[in-house]
């Protein structure tokens, strides 16, 4: 536990020397937040006017939609802002720079995850929040304190989805497989897929997207159960297999640093 | 610059094949949205499910086809100095780029030619109802997608960082060709809007022309070739002004 604390603490240490170093460029960065902003708002911009002819996706409206776009990307963004240095494994390990993290008493991946931060994430999560406050007076649900916390539990649960898929793939770099290209698609298909109701895509498309890779278990899933489309049983299925991912992707990522073989510089 | 724009595309073949994995899902997602939200209803804004659908195969095949590069190869080639080098060569500049970007789109059709077939499949296709219109406006639509592009990344010579203002101006320009929602579905001052922009015949005219959504096929062409007139000169002038600012960096 004392050791758990202490990595956190160095965690946001590094981080926040990451950020100094990325305010050097001021203008940059705002910018950085900014079309990560831009980004997704063009992406809901799509729903709104879609919605605007038809008032009704697969029996959801649009307030309800907003509501799921919000949490699928608030979760995506809380994944992504300490998952944004780990993309970059590819170069670390070819630079031997992952080396150097090696060398010095502090868990590697914690250092992977300060090395660098990820600005245009904090724009995701803006547009995220905004839409989650504004779709969730909207929508007809009775808000008390347990539903509130049941959101941010639901958050964080579709968080570690996406981070467990995003880890696991990253740390087969370290066995020097390129798996850019795939987490890419992975990420893709979180993002385009998992904002709409599963209902939309139907048959073998719908069982894929929540067995296969469990896009579904991220927002759709939480989101149906606070807006009584779902029975509420289902609550914590989605949250439980964040924790178990992630835990499994913990571990792959430990198995493949046991077979690390430098570079060699 | 023609060859070398081709040969560019053919090097970044990973590139190309996860671009066309992104066009395929894209496409899908598109039709599963339209299917689900028309339902039961044969027609909606003077569209049939089935035009819609070929009309939004379409229009995408279009954007990723015509999607310009030749904006980030400046950029990079104005902050590395090496614009040095286009400026010294005796053809004019922006002919120089505009042929670059021409021979990388034939290069980006060559590799997108397989997957044309999987996407028309997970899309829709009709017969066309206008295929000469389609191609004509379609063609003076690249054009005048080059000539933005060329515009976007004179800018560059002013400010000497792009990247924020192509990426803004993709976004935009995406949105109002109307690749993932036809102008026609546009509510009130957004479709006047998108009606006064270009981008439309980046992707919506041409692909309406096609489905037989618009008829009138006289009418696109006139504004298409005023708008490629117009843009022309704002070039020109630009050009005159931007090349008397170059900066050679690292000179």
């Amino acid at each position: 536990m004392a050791e758990l604390a202490r990595s956190l603490r160095l965690y946001v240490l590094l981080q926040r020397a990451s950020a100094r170093s990325a305010m050097q460029y001021r203008l940059n960065s705002v910018i950085g937040v900014l079309s990560g902003a831009v980004w997704q708002g063009a992406g809901f911009a799509f729903i709104w006017v879609v919605m605007h002819t038809f008032p009704s996706l697969a029996g959801w409206g649009l307030a309800e939609i907003a509501f799921l776009y919000g949490l699928r990307l608030t979760a995506h963004a809380l994944a992504m802002i300490p998952m944004m240095s780990v993309h970059d494994i590819q170069w670390v390990v070819r630079n031997g720079e992952f080396d150097r993290f090696l060398l010095r008493p502090l868990n590697p991946l914690v250092q992977l995850m300060g090395n660098r931060v990820g600005l245009g994430q904090v724009g995701d999560l803006l547009v995220g929040v905004t839409l989650l406050a504004v779709a969730g007076g909207n929508v007809p649900v009775d808000w008390d304190a347990w539903l509130v916390a049941y959101c941010v539990v639901a958050v964080a649960g579709g968080a570690l989805i996406e981070a467990a898929f995003f880890l696991g793939l990253s740390s087969l770099s370290l066995r020097m497989v390129d798996t850019t290209a795939l987490r890419v698609f992975v990420d893709d298909v979180f993002s385009r897929f998992g904002s709409y109701p599963m209902k939309v895509f139907g048959g073998v498309t719908e069982w894929l997207l929540t067995f296969v890779l469990p896009v579904a278990f991220v927002a759709y899933v939480p989101s149906s159960v606070v807006l009584g489309k779902l029975d509420a049983s289902w609550a914590l299925a989605a949250p439980l297999l964040g924790v178990v991912l992630i835990a499994v992707a913990y571990l792959v990522w430990r198995r493949q640093l046991d077979h690390y073989q430098s570079a060699g510089h | 610059m023609m060859r070398i724009g081709f040969r560019l595309a053919l090097a970044y073949r990973s590139n190309i094949v996860m671009t066309c994995v992104t066009l395929v899902a894209q496409v899908f997602l598109l039709r599963m949205i339209w299917t689900s939200v028309y339902g039961a209803r044969p027609a909606a804004a003077g569209l049939t499910l089935d035009a819609l659908l070929a009309y939004l195969t379409l229009a995408n095949l279009q954007s990723f086809a015509t999607h310009t590069v030749v904006s980030r190869t400046i950029h990079e080639r104005i902050r590395s100095g090496t614009v040095f080098f286009d400026l010294a060569r005796p053809p004019g500049y922006l002919r120089q780029m505009a042929a670059f970007q021409v021979g990388n789109t034939f290069g980006g059709l060559l590799l997108l030619a397989p997957v044309v077939p999987v996407v028309l499949l997970v899309g829709s296709i009709t017969a066309p109802v206008n295929g000469p219109g389609y191609v004509v406006t379609l063609v003076l639509g690249y054009v005048i997608a080059v000539q933005l592009a060329l515009l976007i990344s004179l800018i560059g010579f002013w400010t000497m960082e792009i990247g924020a203002i192509s990426l803004l101006y993709r976004l935009v320009s995406q949105f109002f060709a109307g690749t993932m929602v036809p102008l026609a579905f546009f509510p009130g001052f957004l479709g006047v809007l998108a009606g006064a922009l270009p981008f439309q015949y980046l992707g919506y005219v041409p692909a309406a022309i096609y489905v037989g959504h618009i008829t009138d096929v006289a009418g696109p062409i006139m504004v298409e070739l005023a708008w490629i007139a117009g843009l022309w000169g704002l070039l020109a002038l630009t050009w005159s002004r931007a090349h008397r600012r170059v900066v050679i960096q690292g000179g």
